[in-house]
């Protein structure tokens, strides 16, 4: 999944001469809460509707008047992702360097916005039940093979594959969770028993010969 | 006097040899009521006509289904969830779905033209079918159906499901309406089929806070299953005030049953039917519809079918099982069909989570509570 598939584009932008007060009220009616800042076309700096508050906060040493200018207090350079990254290097850059959205520009151009809503939403899509269908966990051989051999027997039984999530587990095995078309997932997990696969939902599945 | 409603012709809706929803169960309970020398009036219902099940289904859909049924061939039936192994092409599917759908809205119309107060519909249940999509054994809606004739006479209605399975498809034909309640308690949608049915799945729009899900955890037993009916169900009808009960009755949460893992004895269900009709009494006016559904239990299912019927119809519930009903069903389970009416207790091992399990449970009560309080006013 690639990050112009899950940005928003044509991000709302305001300029280094914009007041707090403008950014603010901007944030509140668009219901957003970062705002890229641009000079000359270009991405100079980003602001954050945390950026605001604290800048004019009571709680803080030296509150800024509402009308100082965005420049003033704006984050910069800008950690930036280009559209055509895959969406979990955008996604380690935001968890490391904790921040909650990236401009996304390409050949110096602001083209999009990426936040970690969107982050979420791309992890809802790659876990989320878009069909009905049942719940097969597997905990797979690390070895080639293993899931077309697993995959061959649902094909054999014209049973569909909704979604696919692997991930390593401590044991170095595979752990693997498969959406499937049919309710009748116990005699499923029977015959991917008797193939000889670890079972792990549904649970207290015997293998029968 | 309850009605009961049933036409042999449900039978056609038939998905093949093996295939466990079996018309078999119902003649089973049928044959037993005959056993036990109880008389069965039946009201039979007609077919719906194809068009009439335009107002829940696409045309286009209903369609398919009807042509497929009489043996066409198409090639994209996949998208529609259709010559799946849940959901085969079988001959006669569509007649069969719409004797069964007949049943569920003359259920309906019995209740507006104030012929009886409750309702017993042997058949319909098809609560994973939507718009455009078969799934998990069904093709027509005839809950949406039967409810959607009982909102157009004006009424409020209250939807309990208590299949174990998620009710996916009744929720989304009504998740924005204001007038029909659904209420599904079902094995968590993270361990079974469909996968939906999470606390957070509370309608929209004018429908908001009248969608409740309770995602009960696998192994969930009847004590358990009380405190939640108690817990969720009671405030919402007492809040919503409907006027009319529909009940899907499916008998799949047995813990004997092959598909799911919830722990329901036939003891458990009494006491749930006996709730149910509580309800209606207190909050709907007496009014109640109950339809079948899942129960893929061969020992469990006609029993508990047996007994709502029983209740229903103010008449005891025997001990023991005819011996000559016992062997003439026998060979279906190698002769292992239990001797009495209720499961011999302790019916199963003791459930070693239990206590994790009830406190998750009385989790979901408050979660769900917390979550509905704000639009319950």
């Amino acid at each position: 999944m690639l990050i112009r598939e899950v940005m928003h584009p044509e991000p709302i932008t305001v300029s280094p001469t914009t007041k707090l007060n403008e950014a603010y009220n901007i944030m509140e009616k668009e219901g957003i809460r970062h705002l890229p800042v641009m000079g000359n076309n270009k991405l100079v700096g980003i602001v954050t509707d945390r950026d605001l508050r604290l800048a004019t906060s009571k709680l803080t040493k030296h509150p800024c008047e509402v009308e100082t200018e965005i420049k003033e207090i704006m984050s910069h350079p800008v950690q930036t992702t280009n559209p055509s990254d895959p969406i979990e290097i955008a996604t380690r850059t935001m968890r490391e360097l904790k921040i909650g959205c990236l401009p996304v520009v390409e050949d110096i151009k602001l083209v999009g916005i990426v936040t970690g809503m969107d982050l979420l939403d791309a992890l809802l899509m790659l876990t989320g039940v878009y069909l009905p269908s049942g719940r097969l966990d597997v905990r797979l051989l690390n070895k080639s093979g293993e899931l077309a051999r697993l995959t061959a027997l649902l094909a054999e039984r014209k049973i569909n594959i909704h979604s696919i999530l692997t991930y390593p587990d401590k044991e170095g095995k595979i752990r693997l969770v498969l959406r499937v078309g049919t309710i009748e997932m116990k005699m499923l997990a029977k015959i991917i028993c008797n193939a000889g696969f670890e079972v792990v939902w549904p649970i207290n599945i015997a293998c029968v010969k | 006097m309850c009605k009961i409603i049933y036409h042999p012709k449900y039978k056609l809706y038939d998905l093949g040899e093996g295939h466990p929803f079996d018309p078999i169960r119902v003649e089973m309970m049928l044959d037993l009521l005959k056993e036990l020398n109880y008389p069965v009036e039946l009201e039979t219902p007609d077919a719906v006509s194809p068009e009439i099940l335009y107002s829940i289904h696409d045309e286009l859909y209903v369609k398919t289904v009807e042509a497929l049924s009489q043996g066409e061939n198409y090639s994209e039936v996949e998208k529609y969830g259709l010559g799946t192994i849940d959901n085969p092409v079988a001959p006669g599917m569509a007649e069969g779905a719409r004797y069964q759908t007949g049943g569920t809205l003359l259920a309906a119309k019995l209740l507006i033209e104030e012929k009886t107060k409750k309702v017993l519909q042997l058949g319909g249940g098809f609560h994973h079918a939507h718009k455009n999509l078969a799934a998990g054994f069904c093709i027509y809606n005839d809950l949406a159906l039967a409810i959607k004739q009982m909102t157009d006479h004006g009424w409020h209605v209250a939807y309990i499901d208590i299949d174990v399975h998620h009710c996916d498809g009744v929720q989304e034909i009504f998740y924005s309406d204001g007038k029909v309640m659904t209420i599904s308690l079902h094995e968590s949608g993270e361990f079974l089929f469909p996968g939906t049915g999470w606390i957070h799945e509370l309608g929209k729009g004018m429908g908001r806070s009248l969608k409740l899900n309770v995602p009960l955890d696998p192994f969930t037993e009847g004590d358990s299953y009380i405190e939640v009916m108690n817990g969720i169900i009671e405030p919402a009808l007492k809040w919503f005030h409907p006027d009319v009960l529909v009940v899907m009755a499916g008998a799949d949460a047995h813990y004997s049953d092959p598909l799911a893992d919830l722990m329901l004895t036939t003891i458990d269900y009494e006491n749930v039917f006996r709730k149910i009709l509580n309800f209606a009494d207190l909050y709907s006016n007496g009014k109640v519809i109950f339809t079948l559904g899942g129960g893929y239990s061969i020992t469990a299912t006609p029993r508990i079918w047996t007994i709502l019927y029983l209740l229903l119809r103010n008449l005891e519930i025997p001990e023991k099982i005819p011996e000559s009903w016992r062997h003439k069903w026998g060979k279906l389970v190698n002769n292992k069909f239990p001797e009495f009416m209720h499961d011999q207790l302790p019916a199963y091992e003791p459930i070693p989570r239990k206590p994790e399990i009830e406190k998750h449970n009385r989790d979901l009560i408050r979660r769900i509570n917390d979550s509905v309080v704000q639009y319950w006013i």
